[in-house]
């Protein structure tokens, strides 16, 4: 789910980058340091959406760098538990399969994945129900729930299920129009 | 960081955002409930890694997952656990993770202390689903952002980039992609702000910001498709179902043909 939300930062910037453009370097530097990154508390920083605040500068003791608090706004996308999300299959295998929604993996393993459907290896690995009615294999579209988060330091990781209602295949890409 | 013992057994750092309650089935019977040592720890910290036990509701029924449920009735954030890692601090404090019922919760409630004893624990009424509440722990000021809504604003931001930058060594970050490709696959509206004032409207029937935000994305059809991907909504169904029928009604005109 995304979410807007204020944030704050310490930026450490060196004294060459003072002058008259100290401000657009911090914000270049903030971007730079911030927007891709991954934090267990607020999800995946998307995007910077603007500065709101930067504070006085404070000289660090022994080193010429100057530590600025700075406050900004940002998209940041974080899943949930219990969240239902419609994700792209990435892979299949015996396992379960793979499928990512925006810059989150999600796993979902054969145990929840319906008991009607059956994995069938080759070259497009997939899994079928009995009749071949659906698919799932690679680029599929799914829809899932979130039933587990785990969060690294630079990824979030979340293991979903497609065996309750209202959930499963949305758009198979191998299907006949 | 304060250590929370239960039972005299050293807990690791513990922050995690829940009360617990873990039915520890082994050995017990269904009938069997015990109240376990309610501790309740604060997730405040930006650190949190690894998975973060959840509450499991002791009803026996639940088969599904093991959350544990809150005593307290305070709303924590609950993420399932896959396991623990050497570093998650949060930790259930006594009862193991209730793997008794089919582990799939991956609640692996794992203490690296030693000490734990799984107790079982008192049956809640609340039900199951409410885990499923999205009991979000936003920081002060958060904003919700529907699918569509967020598409809206990385657009905007991709075209001030591309226009700002001149220096072809800048690249969008890749999660900026990926999130921006997938709020667009799954931008179901035409009308984003009417879709909004719709949707808010359903905050008079005891809706709350996860749930209209869960709505708006999965664009559901019918009654049923709601209250069956969002369980939460059925505590208040007597109160919310017509006023959800309506806006059901009011979004299938804003639908993209997509």
């Amino acid at each position: 789910m995304f979410f807007h939300i204020t944030l704050e930062r310490n930026m450490q910037l060196h004294p060459r980058h003072f002058g008259p453009h100290l401000r657009d370097k911090l914000v270049a530097k903030l971007m730079k340091d911030v927007e891709g990154t991954c934090s267990g508390r607020h999800g995946f920083v998307v995007a910077i959406t603007g500065v709101e605040d930067i504070g006085k500068g404070l000289i660090r003791e022994g080193t010429g760098f100057v530590t600025f608090p700075v406050k900004y706004q940002a998209v940041v996308f974080r899943p949930f538990k219990g969240e239902i999300l419609e994700a792209v299959v990435t892979m299949v295998n015996k396992m379960g399969f793979f499928a990512e929604a925006g810059p989150v993996q999600i796993f979902v393993s054969n145990h929840l994945i319906p008991d009607d459907m059956e994995f069938q290896s080759g070259d497009m690995p997939n899994y079928t129900t009995s009749d071949g009615s659906v698919k799932i294999q690679k680029d599929s579209e799914v829809r899932l729930k979130i039933i587990g988060t785990r969060v690294d330091a630079t990824e979030i990781f979340c293991i979903g299920t497609i065996k309750d209602d209202f959930l499963g295949v949305i758009n198979d890409p191998g299907a006949a129009a | 960081m304060a250590e929370k013992g239960g039972n005299g057994s050293p807990l690791p750092r513990g922050k995690a955002a829940a009360a617990l309650k873990q039915g520890s089935l082994k050995g017990n019977n269904s009938s069997t409930m015990e109240e376990s040592t309610h501790i309740e720890i604060d997730s405040s910290d930006s650190e949190l890694e690894g998975f973060v036990e959840e509450k499991v509701p002791t009803s026996l029924n639940a088969n599904e997952k093991s959350s544990a449920e809150q005593k307290s009735g305070k709303k924590k954030v609950s993420f399932g656990s896959l396991k623990s890692s050497g570093k998650a601090s949060f930790d259930i404090p006594t009862a193991k993770g209730n793997l008794g019922k089919g582990g799939k919760g991956f609640n692996v409630g794992k203490a690296s202390g030693k000490g734990n004893i799984p107790e079982a624990t008192p049956i809640k009424p609340l039900v199951t689903e409410a885990e499923l509440k999205l009991e979000l722990e936003l920081p002060k000021g958060a904003r919700l952002l529907m699918d569509c809504e967020a598409a809206e604003v990385l657009q905007e931001i991709q075209g001030h980039m591309t226009v700002l930058s001149d220096d072809p060594k800048i690249k969008m970050p890749e999660p900026f992609s990926k999130a921006l490709q997938y709020a667009k696959i799954n931008a179901h509206y035409t009308n984003v702000q009417s879709v909004r004032q719709v949707l808010e409207t359903l905050k008079q029937n005891g809706v709350t910001d996860g749930e209209i935000c869960m709505i708006g994305n999965i664009d559901p059809e019918t009654l049923d498709e709601v209250y069956a991907l969002i369980p939460s909504l059925k505590t208040n169904k007597h109160k919310n179902e017509g006023a959800i029928a309506d806006v059901l009604a009011s979004l299938a005109n804003f639908r993209t043909s997509n």
